[in-house]
């Protein structure tokens, strides 16, 4: 019953030579995983969605292990997690608006008038309501961050996994991605489970992360 | 001595292996038709709306001048060369044969790879480096249904749109061509239509789906091969281009040896 939202079990990377890497990430709680680059930390998020499989090893998010699922029942199992990919992967040729209205256009049976409605509510609320119709070349790098994590979370998934996420943003801007990420506190911690690689984190953001790793020296060290 | 003969079975193993890969991605393009949602396919119809609009209707321009030159061209100096011998009204078969059946096609159909086959694979290949299918697939979509089913779609429905136009035109620009000679309309008319059978038709479509496979495959198969480096974009255009040619001629050899 009290599964972990995320398991990872002995999946091999180049990182962690002996056992691969191992995790039960805490729900409703933000993880971070900080590791030089080629280190394979930064596949671990696409391990976890199955878009790559690992050598080795296994990965159940919420449950399934989603690359041994069949390819039809992989892409629909990932519409109940929010996916914040390196860099943005936000379709350079639609606009801000219709980026973040793609995966409700595809996942959902909700009219064009309700979309356009739940996305002028999701673009007020993570403050790019006057850059909807610009292109992702036309806008800086934190609203296309912005744009990319409101895609994420257009189903208001229950997880967010998150690849370099802070990359090139400043202190005030990757503070205020957390914050939307987590989806706002409870008692019980935030109220979505936030995984995050990466390998820079700016300071003050590391201090409101439940549970750091670091990988060093071939072993994942908890960063107290 | 042996190092030439490697290298050309090097070569030519690349090249089957190539095929092997082009024929998977065929098989899985038409796969994936059938696996749509239906939410999937009313954002897959805007595309292919939208892919239309480029590759058919702003092709029409281009198409009108190309088909007006060279049907006024081969028919001017026909009627000037068949009226010598007193058979003019071979006119109609040269036309029906050499520009309806033959040409028509084959120009339209390259047109098309040219402006249309760069541009798929140019923007196949620039999804692909900006991380935009791995983030497609993270959130749940199929590249398949939403990048390479409509391009694939509207280079069919495109091309075989383009060659009855490109044949209408080339028929009024001969009328121009035949009208300097003398020739009534009516007359004109009467020969082309009694030369153009039903079987013109429908091989005009036929040739339309199969050079629309060609022109909407091989663009899409050279952009989403690309495996992530910016520099790749150009040569999976160039690579598009110079194969969706290569197998329009020979699918055109292949219509002329079945017929």
């Amino acid at each position: 019953m009290n599964e972990p939202p995320i398991l990872f079990e002995a999946v091999a990377i180049p990182g962690i030579p002996d056992g691969g890497f191992s995790l039960e990430v805490a729900a409703l709680s933000t993880t971070l995983i900080q590791a030089p680059e080629a280190s394979g930390v930064d596949l671990l998020s696409r391990y976890a969605l199955g878009l790559v499989r690992p050598a080795s090893g296994r990965v159940l998010l919420l449950g399934k292990d989603v690359a041994a699922l069949p390819r039809r029942a992989a892409l629909a199992f990932r519409r109940n997690v929010g996916y914040l990919p390196a860099g943005d992967g936000l379709m350079q040729n639609l606009s801000l608006r219709d980026n973040v209205a793609l995966p409700l256009r595809f996942g959902s049976r909700m009219s064009e008038g309700d979309i356009a409605g739940r996305v002028s509510v999701i673009l007020g609320q993570f403050r790019l309501a006057g850059a909807g119709d610009r292109r992702p070349a036309d806008v800086t790098d934190e609203m296309r961050r912005r744009t990319a994590l409101a895609r994420a979370l257009a189903f208001d998934p229950p997880v967010v996994l998150m690849e370099d996420p802070f990359d090139g943003l400043t202190t005030r801007a990757s503070t205020e991605l957390l914050t939307i990420a987590r989806g706002g506190e409870s008692d019980d911690g935030s109220r979505r489970t936030v995984f995050i690689t990466g390998q820079q984190v700016p300071s003050v953001v590391e201090r409101r992360i439940e549970w750091r790793f670091r990988l060093h020296r071939g072993e994942l060290e908890h960063d107290a | 001595m042996i190092a030439p003969v490697a290298a050309l079975g090097r070569g030519v193993a690349r090249s089957i292996s190539r095929l092997g890969a082009l024929a998977r991605f065929f098989v899985r393009t038409i796969v994936a038709v059938p696996t749509m949602t239906g939410a999937g396919r009313r954002v897959a119809f805007r595309v292919l709306v939208k892919q239309i609009w480029f590759t058919a209707v702003q092709a029409v321009p281009l198409l009108v001048i190309l088909a007006s030159i060279l049907s006024f061209l081969v028919i001017s100096q026909a009627v000037r060369e068949l009226g010598r011998i007193g058979a003019t009204e071979l006119i109609g078969s040269l036309m029906v044969v050499a520009i309806v059946r033959e040409l028509g096609p084959l120009l339209t159909a390259m047109v098309v790879a040219g402006r249309s086959g760069t541009a798929i694979a140019a923007e196949l290949a620039t999804n692909k480096v900006m991380g935009e299918l791995n983030a497609l697939e993270g959130m749940g979509i199929d590249p398949w249904h939403y990048l390479v089913l409509p391009r694939f779609g509207a280079a069919i429905l495109s091309i075989s749109g383009l060659i009855v136009f490109f044949d209408v035109v080339a028929v009024l620009a001969g009328f121009v061509a035949v009208a300097g000679a003398g020739m009534t309309a009516a007359r004109y008319f009467d020969i082309v239509l009694a030369s153009l059978t039903f079987r013109d038709v429908w091989m005009s479509v036929v040739k339309g789906v199969v050079f629309g496979t060609i022109a909407g495959m091989i663009p899409s198969f050279a952009g989403m091969a690309v495996r992530g480096a910016s520099t790749e974009v150009p040569i999976a255009a160039s690579q598009a281009v110079v194969g969706s040619i290569f197998f329009i001629f020979l699918g055109s050899g292949v219509f002329v040896l079945l017929s």
